[in-house]
């Protein structure tokens, strides 16, 4: 366990001013900021900040851009980014002759992705909660009168997570068998144009890539809540341990 | 048989070798060999340099020996034990330059090292130590992508000593270094043999290089060891300086 918090803060350094931490935090701030200057632009702020739903509209809106685009985009990103960092350093051979288990490398890479999907979904909802608040921090606007429905944004913060899951998964398993950026890279853009297409379809849910779709339709979509996050989670567990046994049996390791 | 009381591996235990291969056969394809029954042995406290033309398997065999590439047939030993049994033990006292070396671009070079002074555990003020060693400890906030290919490599070497080696593996180590450069690497690593008895095991092109610098040579050509033994028996051997020696070795 010890050998694994060391092996993590060195993962974490690594990602440091690399291109996936900052598209961490633009992709995060982005939709928060444009929704912000369009709500200044289109004006009636001071009515709007005391509507009865303001959190349940803002975050709505926020989400419309960030689960159909942004959210499996920055994910194919991120992930195929962290995971090129190796290679494009020439440095897989220098980490797998340190003295710490691959199994040890594969989860802290791996925790370093997660930890970095929270900390965009924490600085998303930090981007919505300004986006309520500045305008009244600024002057001359009333502070919203809603109290945040915490524990409901919590609970579908947490569905987007599970969605996102097997993108993850996935992107992770190609970034550590692929060389070439262009593989994973290629296969995640692919799947997701994939998954756009098949929304409609009643077996869309088969597309790891829909789920951020299906979770912002809800009851628009045909299929049940329930049904397709079961698939997110086996789907997420069987590319972990199929990227883990790759991983594990590579025939050569840097 | 050893004698009852005694473990095993009491062969490994006995052995005057930092890195042992027994037998060591690598294969690309059925008919591709590129090791063929390579029995290296790099004594405790010299400096072996691994010699070879293009081709001839020493990047294959530092590879092998480090766990990069699957082991199929042979031995590989370090400090007399079996590397598949004390592999993490191992590798805390070996520090390694493959091929380029590995630099994460967008760090500087005391961030570079922080990544694998984390990994390792050693002391934090080790970083200063290595980066004055190989002539880098004034390069501030410049990120590591913008430096220079010798600068590179020097920190691709500060990498390698970060973890205060018993044995130090170098592939092609002075690659991209001016003349200066090469004459400063071949001080550092020197000082480290001499005064810290770092043994140090080192392929290179350079042979007049090599032969300033190596204690102990091996020369490998299309898989198979040629000639293993001190420098000075090969020279003794044989007339001519290193160039024409092993150009004469490699060409029979």
């Amino acid at each position: 366990m010890y050998s694994y918090f060391h092996s993590f803060h060195s993962e974490w350094l690594k990602k440091r001013r690399s291109a996936a931490s900052w598209l961490t935090l633009i992709g995060a701030l982005l939709v928060p900021i444009v929704m912000l200057i369009s709500r200044y632009d289109s004006g009636g702020l001071a009515a709007a900040n005391r509507l009865p739903h303001l959190w349940e509209n803002l975050y709505a809106r926020s989400w419309q851009f960030m689960a159909i685009f942004l959210l499996p985009m920055g994910v194919v990103l991120a992930t195929s980014l962290i995971t090129q960092l190796e290679f494009r350093s020439n440095a897989w051979k220098q980490l797998c002759t340190t003295p710490q288990k691959l199994t040890t490398i594969f989860f802290a890479k791996l925790s370093v992705i997660l930890v970095m999907l929270l900390q965009f979904f924490l600085l998303f909802n930090i981007g919505i909660y300004l986006e309520g608040v500045l305008p009244a921090l600024a002057g001359g606007i009333t502070y919203p009168t809603e109290r945040i429905p915490f524990m409901a944004l919590w609970r579908a913060n947490g569905w987007f997570i599970l969605d996102c899951l097997p993108i993850v998964a996935l992107q992770y398993l190609l970034g550590l068998y692929c060389k070439n950026f262009l593989v994973p890279l290629g296969v995640g853009l692919g799947l997701y144009v994939a998954s756009m297409i098949a929304t409609q379809w009643r077996y869309g849910y088969i597309i790891p890539y829909t789920y951020s779709t299906l979770e912002w339709l809800g009851n628009r979509s045909s299929l049940s809540t329930s049904h397709f996050h079961v698939w997110a989670a086996g789907y997420s567990v069987a590319f972990l341990v199929l990227g883990y046994i790759l991983y594990i049996t590579k025939k050569e390791k840097g | 048989m050893p004698p009852t009381g005694i473990p095993a591996d009491y062969l490994y235990r006995m052995s005057p070798f930092c890195l042992e291969t027994a037998g060591l056969t690598y294969r690309f394809s059925r008919h591709n060999i590129v090791l063929d029954n390579l029995d290296l042995r790099v004594p405790e406290g010299s400096i072996y340099g691994f010699l070879g033309p293009n081709g001839a398997g020493k990047t294959t065999t530092l590879r092998l020996v480090l766990g990069l590439l699957r082991r199929q047939q042979g031995r590989i030993s370090f400090f007399g034990h079996p590397y598949e049994t004390s592999r993490l033990a191992t590798l805390k006292k070996v520090g390694s330059l493959i091929e380029s070396p590995s630099i994460y671009g967008q760090l500087t070079a005391v961030e570079n090292l922080l990544v694998w002074q984390k990994i390792y555990g050693c002391p934090k003020d080790r970083i200063a130590t290595v980066l004055e060693w190989v002539g880098l400890a004034n390069t501030g906030r410049k990120a590591a992508g913008k430096f220079s290919l010798g600068m590179k490599q020097r920190l691709g070497i500060a990498v390698a000593l970060l973890n205060d080696p018993a044995l130090l593996i170098l592939d092609e180590p002075t690659n991209g270094l001016d003349p200066a450069g090469m004459v400063e690497i071949r001080a550092l690593l020197q000082q480290l043999n001499h005064q810290q008895g770092v043994t140090i095991l080192l392929s290179s092109h350079l042979l007049w290089e090599m032969q300033k610098l190596v204690t102990y040579t091996g020369i490998i050509h299309q898989g198979r060891l040629l000639y293993q033994g001190p420098l000075d028996q090969l020279m003794a051997k044989h007339e001519g300086d290193l160039e024409t020696i092993f150009i004469k070795l490699t060409q029979h």
